[in-house]
């Protein structure tokens, strides 16, 4: 009996924020999102590719293949040929289809000094990939003959996964005794023109974080609240631009990182949505409002227990009895319907920020900077994607329309608050 | 290092063009570095199609036994029509809707003109099976060959014009205008009448009025502005 158990094949049940994802998969479309780190020496292939062989069994969650059951999809351990590095593409994030690649869901790339994972959101969340990238980059540096110390992000190869890096953390938390309503007005879309399937237009403008604090810290604002706040103002600008019949609110979906708020180690998605906003219906707003605005909607909102309320109410769709029973075909099409009409339309844009990335302070010599890329929206937008690392600020927008004003009226708005920023960009420039 | 004249932000040497406001970059002390590493590779990805392998084996054996059982049903046991030629005809037409799943590479042309040929194919079975009076080769091979290259024109017209929702309405209600008046001549030339247009005129009638609304529409840049802020498309 004890020897069936241990034969027993173990499978994960996906988290409360990974069962969306997969139903929203098209043949254009997947959730996939890109953390890359640049090294100040070109990569190797090779080493690359022995560092991903020797790392990803450290990391259980994310060597895995999507299946589907008859109420629930479900993650599955791995044990194909794989996941193989490849040179890197100008359209990164493309559709991740879950019987291709060996059924893998996640892949890496190099070019020159980048190395890059590309995740499927279903394994995790942006902090849980970061731990892989950082630990396979600790591993290839290693294997390159360099001292790098586990520790600040980079775990131990021969240590046993931790369970508590395998749970769903949302389940343990989730204890509200209150669920408050998720009604919010429709916002502002960008509108602009529809790219070709296929085509990810990337702008990538690296910052000093020394300036980027002292103009938030003129402000009295962290970064990120700076951050939002100047996101706010370029669409603002954008919808002003764009002369609309009828004004809309403007909004930001941003994921907050539940594990700065619920102690966890979970390498799997633990965040959750907060949706600062300006309705410019009530006046004009001058950049200084929506500064404040943005400050105080953060410190209201942004805290234990606002946070547990909001995991509470999607923790009750999935305990829900009569949700469970319901086939996955007929959840797929609700889901996919909500979230098109519903929770699609909450939001004019994206921002995502990592925070200051640690490493081992003996990684610092090799490594100049993280990226980080929202990856392909869900509708015709535009998604920003921050991460610091030392002195370096990289914010990269991913849009999939041919228009940038959005990134112009962000990028320009640092520019004048005294920053300074370099811009790179897979669009046609040369 | 180039800046943007217009943006103010630092660009990578091998910018000949600023990404934020496509501004030429003119520096008189520093060329564009045409050899500069570019931030970003030139290799193009690809998302291979799903292979839809075991889904497809799945179907051809269920449609294939189907008609394989109803066929030997039909001469072994139930021998008095040559009913299973339905059954088999339905199971070919439905494996031939099924193809573009299969074979996601396939051509949406060749797909579509498989599927007309399919329903011809149907028909004709209907058509063994019940001889009247000619009613397959003088009404429904004419109409589903009409039918098809119809869907195909609109097919070219979205895919290869990449015409805007508004003229993809007006080429559909073009499309319903011409098909109706030929149902009705063909109708007609079945029912060895003289030839002309009675009902589908109403049809035309409404299809050249709702045709010329959205015409002005289309080529007047203001309306047509005016009518997609207003209908968010």
């Amino acid at each position: 009996m004890s020897k069936r158990l241990n034969h027993k094949t173990p499978w994960y049940r996906l988290d409360l924020s990974a069962i969306v994802y997969p139903t929203l998969q098209r043949r254009n479309f997947s959730s996939v999102y890109r953390l890359s780190v640049i090294l100040k020496e070109k990569v190797e292939p090779d080493l690359l590719q022995k560092a991903v062989d020797l790392t990803l069994p450290r990391f259980p969650t994310f060597k895995v293949a999507m299946r589907k059951g008859l109420f629930w999809r479900y993650l599955e351990p791995n044990d194909r040929p794989g996941p193989f590095v490849e040179p890197d593409i100008v359209n990164p994030c493309m559709p991740m289809f879950f019987q291709n690649s060996n059924r893998y869901l996640i892949r890496i790339y190099y070019y020159e000094c980048r190395i890059a994972l590309e995740v499927f959101h279903s394994l995790s969340d942006g902090g849980g990939a970061l731990y892989l990238l950082r630990t396979m980059t600790a591993v290839y540096l290693r294997l390159k003959g360099y001292e790098i110390p586990d520790g600040h992000g980079v775990l131990a190869l021969d240590e046993k996964p931790d369970p508590e890096e395998l749970e769903d953390a949302y389940i343990r938390y989730a204890s509200s005794r209150v669920r408050p309503p998720r009604s919010r007005d429709k916002t502002y879309r960008i509108r602009g023109t529809k790219e070709p399937f296929y085509t990810l237009n990337i702008i990538n403008g690296v910052l000093q974080v020394s300036q980027v604090r002292a103009v938030s810290g003129k402000y009295q604002v962290s970064v990120t609240e700076y951050l939002n706040a100047v996101l706010l103002y370029a669409l603002l600008e954008k919808q002003k631009a764009d002369r609309v019949f009828r004004e809309l609110p403007v909004s930001i979906a941003m994921p907050v990182n539940l594990r700065r708020f619920f102690p966890s180690k979970t390498l799997r998605n633990f965040i959750t949505m907060v949706y600062p906003s300006i309705d410019p219906r009530m006046g004009d707003y001058t950049f200084e409002d929506i500064i404040v605005q943005v400050h105080h909607f953060m410190r209201y909102y942004i805290n234990n227990k606002f946070l547990n309320a909001d995991i509470t109410t999607n923790a009750a769709v999935t305990r829900n009895p009569f949700i469970r029973v319901v086939p996955l075909f007929f959840k797929d099409f609700v889901v996919r319907q909500f979230y098109k009409r519903v929770q699609d339309r909450q939001s004019s844009a994206g921002l995502t920020n990592l925070g200051i990335i640690e490493t081992p302070k003996e990684m610092k010599a090799y490594i100049e900077r993280f990226d980080v890329l929202m990856g392909q929206p869900f509708s015709a937008r535009t998604n920003c994607a921050v991460a610091s690392y030392g002195d370096s600020l990289s914010i990269s927008f991913a849009s999939s329309i041919v228009e940038a004003d959005v990134e112009r009226l962000f990028f320009r708005k640092l520019v004048k608050d005294g920053i300074h920023v370099k811009i790179e960009s897979n669009r046609k420039t040369g | 290092m180039s800046y943007c004249v217009n943006c103010g932000v630092e660009l990578h040497a091998g910018c000949s063009v600023c990404p934020l406001c496509n501004t030429e970059v003119h520096n008189p002390r520093q060329a564009v570095d045409r050899t500069a590493l570019a931030p970003f590779p030139v290799r193009k990805g690809d998302a291979s199609p799903v292979q839809q392998t075991d889904a497809m084996i799945l179907i051809s054996i269920i449609l294939a036994v189907t008609a394989g059982v109803c066929g030997l049903l039909n001469l072994l046991v139930f021998q008095r029509t040559s009913w299973s030629l339905y059954v088999i005809g339905g199971c070919a037409i439905l494996w031939i809707f099924f193809l573009p799943v299969f074979f996601q590479k396939l051509s949406p042309y060749l797909s579509l003109f498989l599927d007309g040929a399919g329903i011809s194919m149907y028909f004709g079975i209907i058509a063994w099976l019940h001889p009247g009076n000619g009613w397959y080769l003088g009404l429904a091979f004419p109409l589903t060959v009409l039918a098809t290259g119809l869907v195909l024109l609109f097919v070219v017209c979205v895919r290869q014009i990449h015409a805007s929702i508004l003229s993809c309405a007006a080429f559909v209600l073009g499309e319903i205008a011409v098909f109706t008046i030929a149902a009705e001549l063909l109708i007609d030339l079945f029912r060895q009448a003289p030839p002309g247009i009675t009902w589908s005129a109403i049809v035309l009638t409404c299809c050249v009025i709702i045709d010329a609304a959205l015409i002005t529409i289309i080529r007047r840049a203001r309306l047509r502005e005016e009518v997609r802020r207003r209908m968010h498309i």
